[in-house]
């Protein structure tokens, strides 16, 4: 029997080192043999802290642990084998009602909140490093490639470019010396699914770049991960540091005659560096700057050299394929899009956390069967998928499969993963302006459109969201966003008019009430809003006249409350004190 | 990259080019369309950032940015469709939305005449005031009466009001124009035309046209009404502003071009526009102005004795002198008119003068410095009030009833409006009533015209941008057109109707361009206070004016005028708002193509400060458009970063690494970066003001600075303002790329404001006589007979600057030889250099390059030995640079180290003067290695077995214990040179003091023979030097030891064939000779020094003390120019023409920039004085002398400029006695010479004290 606790960041901000402690110090104290493990996220992110208990044959799986909580914990279920069956929400032998896992396929993270990502053994011990030995031992890299290529795997990081077509070119690229980056610098808001993978199954990640390494004859690779992740940067290094003990990276690798090193390298932050050659230009010691393609970086990359750059749950299929055949892989998703992918669910959802899905599932099973719906039973408006480079496809389209190529069809993108539920109460305009916000500001700032054109979009949607809209601004956005897809060099110029154009797509009269009407349709505009007392629900209680900041209510005691409209800042404390709802905005 | 040949369609045209090129290059090599960008400077990759040059290609959705995307077959592309126009206007409207700056003065746009205020500002402060009215006379021909009376829009605009007062700027019109006196500017008149213009009204908006039009040559003849021509400048403007002598002579001046006058002839009455056309009239101008009083709707104005309209007043004071007027004065009206009469009035001597005004003292339209004067001068202004009535005795004026005003709010933007008081009504005694509230126009004189046009008010209708009314040909401008309105606004309307006269009647059609969009910081909101601060306070200078006393009682011109000292401290004051680059700003000029708009994306800008710390180098980051091409010419092709971008987003932006202030990062000052710059974000700092909209001219010559002989580019302003700016597109293709080092770029500036020579000179007495040139060539050819005769011709010595140009050397050499008699040749700096010079010259028959620097390309390995290229010769390291990136390897050997030291891929650090045993001890190493071709060797080169002899001693240990280097480096050293398939050059600065040992370049000469590299391509040395002209100094035998083409003493036949050339017996005079020790011993009595300067330098002045005569041609007064008997004057580098053989022994053509007045060039005043001795001089010009240069000189036979001349060593001839190439045999104890103690080359010395000394202040 062992204890898991997930310490992935996730299971670490809910407290879930406080939970670690205690039970390391309760076991001890109560001399149970019993050993207490550490282990990425589980996926359920809402339910941390995870605990799990496991035996050879059960496993159960306590949610929301406290320190509190772990006393019983121990004594009810390690001393006198009762679970505590209130506090668990999953177990293979109890029958509860759970389903965030039933639609889910994990190969991406078939190790996370599984094994102990510090241990190199744990790892080995559910087939790690098998498929690059068994690669090195058997195949040629032309039957890596054919291989990876026949499983249909498409770049995960949000191009969607065929993985094996990617590993060819850079094969077939002429060069002495070539290299192998995994691209960590996952940054788009909302998104955590690299990170996730990093911290809960490191080595995965490296096996698929030494694998890639084998495919296409390098001996030289980067990991570039941002700096904002440390624990991922931490479980990284000791996952190379025991590799180059056991001697699977190094001189000889698996003692053949290959060499291959990974180094890591720590991104400052920006978010254009998730961009393959700003991401080489940084690696190189540049600002972190994006350059024209062609070339690629297949054919001229890192130092000039020919390089491959996938990013980390690209690489972490690649074991899985290797050791489960191509088909296997294949037979997974829809025509076009094999595979799993891992989502990342956040917004308005109610249970928010990491999913690995198969290809061709539907957006409302991800919302309502995996998300469990939209939070406090709010009506679902849209999903936003992509981050700033993504755009929203609205609840209408909820039957809409998961699939390169019917996503991009909608104006958004499948990108790297996340998954943003958004509810009747977000303003699209306001949502246009957060994402573009987002852009502009990790804009590299070398592109006339990008640099310029976006921060005039900001300005636009500011003013509108401000109620001071004009005639023709719809009509500006889209002229400029068209401009700025076309006219920009890398794909966060090409993408940022995205969240802008997709929610004119199918919102255009949420923009048109705010500019014709001078109203926000989700009162969410602060701008915009009317707060004013409904005569027959005040009881004149003074409670909002006494919040008002600006003293603009006023009325005697149980008398009705009127509000000065033409003082009143709309800041909505009144609206959220009043107890007898007699505050209405709109 | 493929080179295959790919067919492609552009713009629906079939072109057949070469793969591996960027679309933008077979677009601009096919000369297809001229696809515009900014952030693309083709001596850089390219980078993409600026997306102008986008082209639509078929297929693609996006827009492809044509710099950096690689043509590939098939393609079908189109560079300027709608779509492709649109993107690239929006582009550059985004571009200006963030574009805090102003491409002219506001004075000049708030100008209705558009007169280059910042221009003749500047022009000001130089004291080139004749330039300064010229300029003002392009847009405004009446100067003496505008800078009398002007509005001053100009200076309402003025951003200097924002820190204290707006610069005096039509006080500095008025100077300017008032030192004129009778000597007026006057342009060129074209050919008369045949095409006669009838101009309708004299006053300033008619005089204009007429001013433009009898330029262009046509027939004008303009009709006025009244006795006189001037219109309100003369009957509207009283004489105390405007004394009526000051304008006739404007006007005298201006019909004195050829302008007929009818005077007396009433528009509507005896003239009309058909009788005009019908005497032969092509085309007319209306300018009748507005000249009726506007009444003021009181009732008995019309009929009451004592009532005046201003303007008919102020007439009859002009036509009729003082008029009947006495008493107490009422004057209604608030502007200029009302101001005038009532100074009028008080001058006729009444007894009180009161204004009456609706509205208060700031809503006064007149001008405020005029109303103060009104004030000091005893007149009462009541604001506020408002005449109901007037109160009559029979028909004589006895008061008037006023009433009261408030002033209301009507709304942002407009004036406020009084309104009464009721109940404040009060009675004002007065004998005259003047009302002066605004003037209208004599409409019944246009009425007549039936297919005149005219608006509902009066006045004519036309076409604003034109001025062309109604009827074709007949164009107006002026009052009858704006309504009563200001004099430079019917100047303006003048110029533009003379503008489109002269379109009609060429084309038969009117209209200009449209307007181009200027940016302007007001644009952009607020000026931000800090920037403002940082200004020093200072007051506008006050007019000097007459003293209040005399003023009252007379007319005399109240204001005086502003004194020389005066206008220079104004003039000073000017902020110089304008851009620099007004005419080369790439992104201004793309403006021109596109009907920019911004107003849709106005929203946040950046506003920074102009960053103004650095001494030559202006750094403007709100001009900046990130086009990157300052940092990567930094970082790519100097390696130096200086500079980089910081921030992300919107605020990304250039600036100087870690944001120091640039000279403080490792800036090295080159400016090379200003010359990449599209915009005006990286300017030159002007040791002179910024001239506004003065057009500039570029002249392309060559760089005298040193020799490697740059070509650059000079701008010229008005003929002798001149800066450095290397941007144009075609000196981008020159053999330094474009590129300059700091001595380039910003050396020429201590030509401007230094200490010229503008005269011969004679002393007499001890002091220096301005004298003729001639009278100083004839008195120097008289003194140096006498010495001649006295102590024989060697008693005469010549120096001459190694930066003098072929020709003269040539000259000079000949004039020394064949016209005096005398072998003392040569310069300052052989003498002080001692033999190192011709080092080779028994080696090889001559010392000097036998490699280009473009041959650095293909070496494997470049080895710098003495010089430190950063400081001396920066665009051969650039080369050196450029060679890296495929692959060439450097070897640095020097003791030191230098900038150059970290890109050099072994750095041998050998012990300072011991680099001759270090090459000595490669070259035992090369024999005990066996690695040279032993057998090939012996048969064509002399003296190898005593090279083997001497080179013994020199053992790998005791050398590296000499040069205190470990002898594992000295191996790798060895290794690298000792591959004989290794392509290796040498780069020897011959002249630099570093590290300079007494026979390292014989050493480095005998390795370079021992290992065949002389004959071998990208082989060889490459003999670096100091002066510009080092190389051709030495060729044009400008030393006693060798005639031109290096003919030494032992070549007989080749110094008859001179002889025979320059019928003269060289055999007599061309004799071994020891110059330094016989000056030292007196022997040399008269010394004549051109271009050098030996009494600066102590060392070399104890040389001369036993002269009797010394002459100097220099450009400078010099230390040595101070001392001499006579001076001759000679043009500076950039006046004078040439042509000089660079360091690659490329022959190159130096013009002059510049023409000074009256100064002959050096060649010119070299003959004449030549001319004195022999008659061999008489050379008609300075072709004739490059010709027989060329013939006499064996080197140039083949000379054509900017051609590389060879080396005969390549050849394989060798001007050796043996005619073969020999092994200098170097008399060796290992003891080595002390470097001299500067640390920089006597060249140096000047650059330093000069320009690089304000880098350290």
């Amino acid at each position: 029997m062992e204890i898991k606790v997930g310490l992935g960041t996730c299971g670490i901000s809910a407290g879930g080192d406080l939970v670690y402690k205690a039970l390391k110090k309760t076991v001890r104290e109560k001399n149970l043999d019993i050993p207490v493990k550490e282990t990425g996220c589980m996926g359920m992110c809402y339910e941390e802290v995870l605990v799990e208990v496991v035996n050879e044959k059960e496993s159960f799986l306590y949610a929301k642990v406290t320190a509190d909580r772990v006393e019983r914990i121990v004594d009810q279920h390690i001393v006198n084998k009762r679970p505590v069956e209130e506090w668990i929400v999953r177990s293979n032998t109890l029958s509860l009602q759970e389903d965030f896992f039933n639609k889910q396929n994990r190969i991406v993270l078939r190790n996370c909140g599984v094994i102990d990502p510090t241990s190199i053994e744990e790892y080995i011990d559910r087939d790690g490093y098998q498929a690059v030995q068994q690669i090195i031992e058997e195949l040629t890299p032309d039957e890596v490639i054919t291989m990876v290529m026949n499983s249909g795997l498409r770049g995960r990081g949000g191009g969607g470019f065929p993985t094996g077509l990617k590993w060819k070119f850079a094969r077939e690229s002429e060069g002495d010396k070539k290299y192998i980056i995994c691209n960590a610098d996952e940054g788009d808001p909302g998104a955590f699914m690299d990170r996730s993978v990093l911290e809960g199954d490191p080595h995965a990640v490296l096996e698929g770049m030494m694998i890639a390494a084998y495919a296409i004859g390098s001996d030289e690779a980067y990991v570039y991960v941002r700096a904002e992740y440390p624990l991922a940067i931490k479980r990284l290094r000791l996952a190379i540091e025991q590799c180059e003990k056991k001697r699977f990276l190094g001189e000889g690798i698996f003692g053949s005659d290959l060499d291959f090193r990974i180094k890591i390298k720590e991104g400052a932050g920006a978010f254009v560096c998730g961009e393959e050659t700003a991401l080489i230009a940084s690696i190189e010691g540049k600002r972190g700057v994006p350059r024209l393609r062609p070339p690629f970086p297949a054919v001229k990359g890192l130092w000039g050299k020919p390089t491959n750059i996938n990013n980390v749950e690209t690489y972490a299929n690649i074991p899985w394929i290797i050791r489960n055949g191509a088909d296997q892989y294949a037979a997974l998703g829809t025509k076009k899009s094999k595979g799993t992918k891992v989502f990342a669910l956040a917004g308005k959802i109610a249970r928010s956390g990491l999913a690995e899905v198969p290809m061709g599932i539907t957006i409302n099973e991800i919302v309502y069967e995996i998300g469990g719906g939209v939070k406090e039973g709010r009506e679902f408006k849209a999903v936003q998928m992509g981050g700033p480079s993504g755009g929203c496809i609205p609840a209408s389209m909820g039957d809409l499969k998961i699939d390169y190529d019917e996503i991009t069809q909608t104006g958004a993108i499948m990108g790297s993963g996340g998954l943003i539920v958004l509810d009747n109460t977000t303003c699209m305009v306001d949502l246009a302006k957060f994402f573009l916000n987002f852009t502009q500001n990790e804009s590299c700032g070398k592109c006339t459109f990008c640099r310029i054109g976006t921060k005039r979009m900001l300005e636009i949607l500011e003013r509108i969201t401000a109620g001071e809209g004009k005639e023709h601004d719809i009509e500006l956005l889209e002229e400029l966003a068209q401009k700025i897809k076309n006219s920009s060099l890398c794909g966060l110029g090409q993408t940022a008019p995205n969240p802008v154009l997709t929610t004119i797509k199918y919102f255009r009269e949420e923009y048109e009430a705010h500019i014709h009407e001078k109203r926000c349709p989700a009162h969410s505009c602060a701008a915009l809003l009317t707060y004013s007392i409904i005569p027959e629900k005040c009881t004149g209680c003074t409670l909002c006249a006494i919040k008002c900041p600006v003293n603009c209510i006023s009325g005697e005691k149980k008398e009705l409350h009127t509000i000065d409209q033409e003082a009143c800042i709309k800041c909505g404390q009144c609206y959220d004190v009043c107890k007898f709802e007699a505050v209405e905005k709109y | 990259m493929d080179m295959g040949i790919i067919k492609v369609t552009i713009n629906g045209q079939q072109i057949t080019t070469e793969s591996g090129k960027t679309i933008l290059e077979v677009i601009h090599d096919h000369k297809i369309d001229r696809i515009p960008t900014l952030c693309h400077d083709k001596r850089i990759e390219p980078d993409t950032s600026c997306f102008i040059c986008v082209v639509e290609v078929e297929g693609i959705q996006k827009l492809i940015p044509s710099c950096s995307t690689m043509i590939q077959d098939n393609m079908v592309i189109y560079t300027n469709n709608e779509r492709v126009r649109s993107s690239r206007k929006t582009a550059l409207e985004l571009l200006f939305s963030n574009h805090y700056a102003d491409c002219i003065g506001p004075c000049i746009d708030n100008c209705p005449a558009h007169v280059d205020a910042q221009g003749y500002i500047a022009l000001i402060s130089a004291r080139k005031y004749r330039d300064a009215i010229r300029l003002v006379k392009e847009n405004n021909p009446l100067p003496l009466s505008i800078g009398r009376i002007c509005v001053r829009d100009c200076e309402a605009a003025c951003r200097r009001a924002i820190v204290d007062q707006p610069v005096g700027i039509n006080y500095l019109k008025r100077y300017i124009a008032d030192l004129e006196g009778e000597n007026k500017w006057t342009p060129a008149l074209k050919e008369k035309k045949n095409q006669k213009v009838a101009v309708i009204g004299g006053g300033p908006g008619g005089l204009t046209c007429a001013y433009y039009l009898i330029l262009e040559g046509y027939e004008v003849t303009i009709f006025e009404k009244l006795p006189e021509l001037g219109g309100m400048l003369r009957y509207g403007i009283p004489e105390y502003r405007l004394p009526k002598k000051i304008l006739d002579a404007e006007i005298n001046w201006i019909t004195g071009l050829g302008i007929k006058v009818q005077t007396g002839v009433e528009f509507g009455k005896q003239i009309s526009i058909k009788s005009l056309q019908d005497a032969g009239f092509n085309a007319l101008f209306i300018a009748v102005g507005a000249h009726r009083a506007s009444k003021m709707r009181v009732e008995g104005e019309n009929d009451t004795e004592g009532v005046i309209p201003g303007i008919d007043f102020l007439r009859e004071v002009i036509l009729k002198g003082v008029p009947a007027i006495q008493g107490k004065v009422a004057i209604v009206g608030g502007g200029n008119t009302a101001i005038d009469a009532a100074r009028t009035a008080l001058r006729c001597g009444v007894d009180e003068v009161k204004i009456i005004y609706r509205r208060s003292r700031n809503e006064m339209p007149a001008h405020s410095e005029e109303i103060e004067a009104a004030q000091n001068e005893g007149v009462e202004i009541n604001f506020l009030t408002l005449p109901k009535s007037i109160i009559r005795d029979g028909k004589t004026l006895k008061a008037i009833e006023c009433l009261k005003m408030k002033l209301e709010d009507a709304g942002p933007g407009e004036r406020p409006k009084p309104v009464p008081i009721p109940g404040s009504e009060f009675i004002l005694d007065c004998d005259f009533l003047i009302s002066a509230i605004g003037q209208q126009i004599e409409s019944s004189s246009l009425t007549g015209e039936k297919d005149l046009k005219l608006e509902s008010w009066g006045s004519v209708v036309v076409d604003q941008k034109t001025m062309e009314t109604s009827i074709p040909g007949v164009f107006a401008g002026g009052d009858v057109v704006t309504g009563a309105y200001t004099a430079i606004s019917a100047i303006a309307q003048g110029k533009q109707a003379a503008c489109s006269i002269d379109d009609y009647l060429k084309n038969g059609q009117t209209g200009r361009g449209n307007g181009k969009y200027l940016s302007f910081k007001h644009y952009f909101g607020e000026i931000p206070s800090r920037e403002l601060e940082r200004i020093t306070k200072s007051d506008r200078i006050t007019m000097p004016e007459i003293p209040l006393a005399i003023r009252k009682k007379t007319f005399r011109e109240v204001e005086t005028g502003l004194t020389d000292e005066q206008s220079c401290i104004e003039s000073e004051r000017c902020l110089e708002c304008g851009c620099s680059e007004y005419y080369d700003c790439a992104l201004r000029k793309l403006a021109d193509e596109f009907d920019l708009d911004i107003s849709d994306y106005l929203g946040e800008t950046r506003k920074y400060e102009v960053d103004t710390r650095h001494p030559f180098i202006l750094l403007d980051p709100n001009k900046c458009i990130n086009c990157g091409r300052c940092t990567r010419t930094c970082s790519e092709i100097l390696k130096v970063a200086s500079m980089g971008f910081v921030y992300r987003g919107f605020k990304a932006i250039v600036k100087p690494a870690m944001e120091k202030p640039l000279l403080d990062t490792n800036c090295i000052s080159c400016g090379n970066c200003i010359d990449t710059c599209p915009t005006g974000a990286i300017t030159e700092k002007f040791p002179f003001k910024v001239l506004g909209t003065l057009p500039k001219e570029n002249r392309e010559t060559i760089c005298n600075f040193c020799s490697i002989g740059c070509k650059i580019n000079y701008k010229v302003i008005n003929d002798d303002i001149v800066y450095v700016s290397n941007s144009t597109e075609g000196i981008k293709d020159s053999h330094n790329k474009g590129y300059l080092c700091m001595k380039g770029r910003f050396g020429h500036r201590y030509l401007m404001n230094g200490n010229k020579v503008q005269s011969a000179t004679i002393r007499k007495n001890g002091k220096p006589e301005q004298v003729d040139s001639d009278k100083a060539i004839d008195h120097a050819a008289k003194r140096i007979k006498e010495i001649v005769d006295q102590h024989g011709p060697q008693s005469v010595a010549l120096f001459c600057s190694p930066k003098l140009p072929n020709e003269q050397l040539y000259l000079l050499q000949k004039f020394g030889r064949s016209g005096l008699g005398t072998n003392n040749i040569a310069s300052i700096d052989t003498l002080v250099n001692e033999t190192a010079l011709i080092d080779l010259d028994d080696s090889l028959g001559i010392t000097s390059s036998t490699v280009t620097m473009d041959d650095f390309q293909k070496a494997d390995l470049l080895v710098v030995v003495n010089g430190d290229l950063s400081e001396e010769n920066l665009i051969m390291e650039l080369k050196i640079k450029e060679a890296q990136k495929n692959g060439t390897k450097l070897i640095l050997i020097n003791s030191s180290e230098i900038k150059l030291t970290k890109f050099a891929d072994l750095w041998i650090d050998s012990r300072k003067g011991t680099n001759t045993v270090l090459m000595n001890a490669i070259i035992q190493q090369v024999i005990e290695r066996n690695q040279y071709d032993e057998t090939s060797i012996r048969s064509t080169v002399e003296g190898l077995e005593e090279l083997k002899k001497m080179i013994a001693m020199f053992r790998k240990e005791e050398a590296c214990d000499i040069a205190e280097i470990d002898e594992e480096k000295f191996d790798t050293l060895v290794d690298l040179l000792n591959n004989p398939s290794s392509n290796i050059i040498f780069i020897y600065n011959l002249d630099s003091r570093k590290e300079k040992t007494k026979n390292d370049l014989k050493a480095i000469g005998n390795y370079l023979l021992l290992t065949n590299r002389f004959s071998r391509r990208n082989n060889g040395l490459m003999l670096l030097r100091d002066y510009s002209n080092s190389a051709g100094h030495l060729d044009m035998g400008v030393d006693p030891d060798h005639l031109p083409g290096y003919v030494k003493f032992f070549e007989r036949e080749e110094i008859k064939r001179i002889e025979q050339m320059w019928n003269t017996d060289l055999e007599r005079v061309f004799l071994p000779t020891d110059i330094k020790k016989e000056l030292m011993e007196g022997k040399i009595k008269a010394v004549l020094i051109f271009g050098e300067d030996p009494l600066a330098c102590l060392d070399t002045a104890r040389w001369f003390k036993n002269m009797e005569f010394l002459l100097v041609h220099d450009s400078f007064y010099t230390d040595t120019a101070r001392r001499a008997e006579v001076v001759l004057p000679a043009p500076s580098f950039i006046e004078d023409r040439g042509t000089y053989t660079n360091c690659e022994r490329r022959l190159q053509e130096s013009i002059p920039v510049i023409y000074p007045n009256n100064m002959n060039e050096g060649w010119e005043t070299i003959s004449k004085l030549a001319s004195c001795f022999n008659g061999g001089f008489g050379y008609e010009s300075i072709k004739a002398i490059f010709s027989e240069m060329c013939t006499i000189n064996r080197m140039y036979r083949e000379g054509k400029p900017n051609s590389v001349l060879v080396n005969p060593v390549i050849l394989g001839k060798f001007f050796t006695r043996n005619k073969k190439p020999n092994f200098a045999i170097i008399d060796y104890d290992l003891k080595t010479i002390n470097p001299l103690k500067t640390s920089f080359s006597y060249s140096e010395m000047f650059f330093r004290k000069n320009i690089k000394s304000n880098l350290f202040h």
